[in-house]
């Protein structure tokens, strides 16, 4: 009896773990001028291990990532091979189970969550909006004070289906 | 949550038609990480002064190391010497040093450095470390996007040395040269795209000067292009080049280029596959 309610638990941790996961990611990249430009960026996508697989807008340079069960991925995966493409990132938005924010990496701001089944959220941070934007963004939220510090591995959010 | 997800994209979304991957000129962008360009560059231009074309030869392979890094590795084959003769090569590299990028436009400095080597005779006085003199050259390039064309210069010093081991470069020439280029770049066609398979086409037009520093000796050149990428990978220019001035002596000023380019993506991917 001790093992099966040992097994359980250990089954529920399970559970809860894999479903505080990101399954889909949708980015506008920016500075580009051509087709082969956004095939770059699509290799780059294309070459990380849990993506399931891309869809390209290439008229907006939007890019759509479905990614695989059980991924562990976090927004800075993106932004690294975007960049290493030779762009960068103007907009982020990631759709994710809200088990996801007990990560301690999501800091939500301008945003509360309620309950709900899949949440969709912006990143705010300096690398996943425009430069224009983020210094919009950065006199908004001057006074939260982790914003301003620009640390690469936490995320500002912001909700967006509420 | 669909509609804000549009409402972000309209808000955001404003078309940017444009090339700069100029015939002559490197744009400040790189060659993405991680990624090797081969590009098959040939070139024939009339001689002056004795009848036929001068025909060069010059594969050259360009990988990207970081976002900001990239090196270039080039060879120099010509028929100047009535068959076709391994001249020299270069090694180049690039790197990126400021980036400004807008959904509608981007602004990009790079400063590069090459150095060549050549065996062939000294025929003339312009400069040219790009199959024709022993030589480095160093630079900065700055690339602006607005909307639908792209803006590139480059200004750059230009120094020769002997072209050992048998010929000296000539001293009554000037042996450096300061060298600028202004180039315009334009994505004509799709209008709208539907896929990475669409062929796309681009036309250039670039300027290109240079002026010897010792006697301020000149040329100025135009070079209208066309250029078409399949797929996505493949490229190909068509351009040619005129002088529109020059007070220096040149053999050859005015001839064609045929470029035939290749994007190998994500190297490590591709070795990580084939084990």
């Amino acid at each position: 009896m001790k093992k099966i309610l040992l097994a359980s638990i250990f089954l529920l941790m399970f559970s809860i773990k894999s479903n505080a996961q990101i399954s889909k990611i949708e980015l506008r990249a920016t500075g580009l001028t051509c087709s082969m430009c956004s095939n770059a960026i699509f290799k780059q996508l294309e070459s990380i291990s849990d993506v399931d697989s891309v869809e390209t807008d290439l008229n907006t340079n939007t890019f759509i990532v479905f990614l695989k069960k059980d991924n562990k991925l976090n927004p800075k995966t993106f932004k690294d091979k975007v960049e290493k493409a030779g762009f960068f990132i103007g907009v982020f938005i990631v759709t994710a189970t809200p088990e996801i924010l007990d990560q301690n990496i999501y800091i939500l701001v301008d945003s509360k969550l309620e309950k709900q089944t899949e949440i969709n959220f912006q990143v705010l941070d300096k690398g996943y909006v425009t430069e224009k934007e983020f210094k919009k963004l950065s006199k908004t939220y001057k006074d939260v004070a982790t914003y301003s510090t620009n640390n690469e591995n936490d995320f500002h959010i912001k909700i967006l289906n509420q | 949550m669909r509609w804000i997800v549009a409402f972000i994209v309209i808000l955001t979304y404003q078309k940017t038609y444009s090339q700069e991957l100029f015939v002559i000129t490197d744009p400040a962008s790189n060659v993405p990480a991680n990624s090797l360009a081969v590009n098959i560059m040939q070139s024939s231009f009339k001689e002056q002064f004795e009848k036929g074309f001068n025909y060069h030869f010059m594969p050259e392979v360009t990988y990207g190391l970081s976002k900001n890094l990239m090196f270039r590795g080039s060879a120099f084959i010509s028929n100047r010497s009535n068959q076709l003769y391994a001249e020299g090569g270069s090694i180049m590299t690039k790197y990126r040093f400021y980036s400004t990028d807008d959904l509608n436009s981007h602004f990009r400095l790079a400063a590069y450095g090459r150095y060549s080597f050549n065996r062939a005779d000294i025929h003339q006085e312009q400069i040219e470390i790009v199959g024709h003199n022993t030589g480095f050259e160093t630079g900065i390039i700055a690339t602006k996007l607005v909307r639908k064309l792209a803006i590139s210069t480059t200004v750059s010093y230009e120094k020769a040395f002997d072209n050992r081991p048998q010929y000296d470069f000539p001293s009554n020439f000037g042996d450096n040269a300061t060298n600028y280029t202004l180039s315009f770049g334009r994505l004509m066609y799709p209008k709208k795209y539907t896929s990475f398979k669409q062929t796309n086409i681009n036309i250039m037009v670039e300027f290109v000067g240079q002026t010897i520093n010792e006697n301020g000796k000149t040329f100025f050149d135009i070079v209208p292009a066309i250029q078409f990428i399949f797929n996505s990978q493949v490229r190909i220019d068509l351009a040619y080049r005129k002088e529109l001035y020059s007070s220096m002596l040149r053999t050859a000023p005015n001839g064609v280029y045929f470029n035939l380019y290749y994007t190998f993506f994500n190297l490590k991917k591709r070795n990580d596959n084939g084990k």
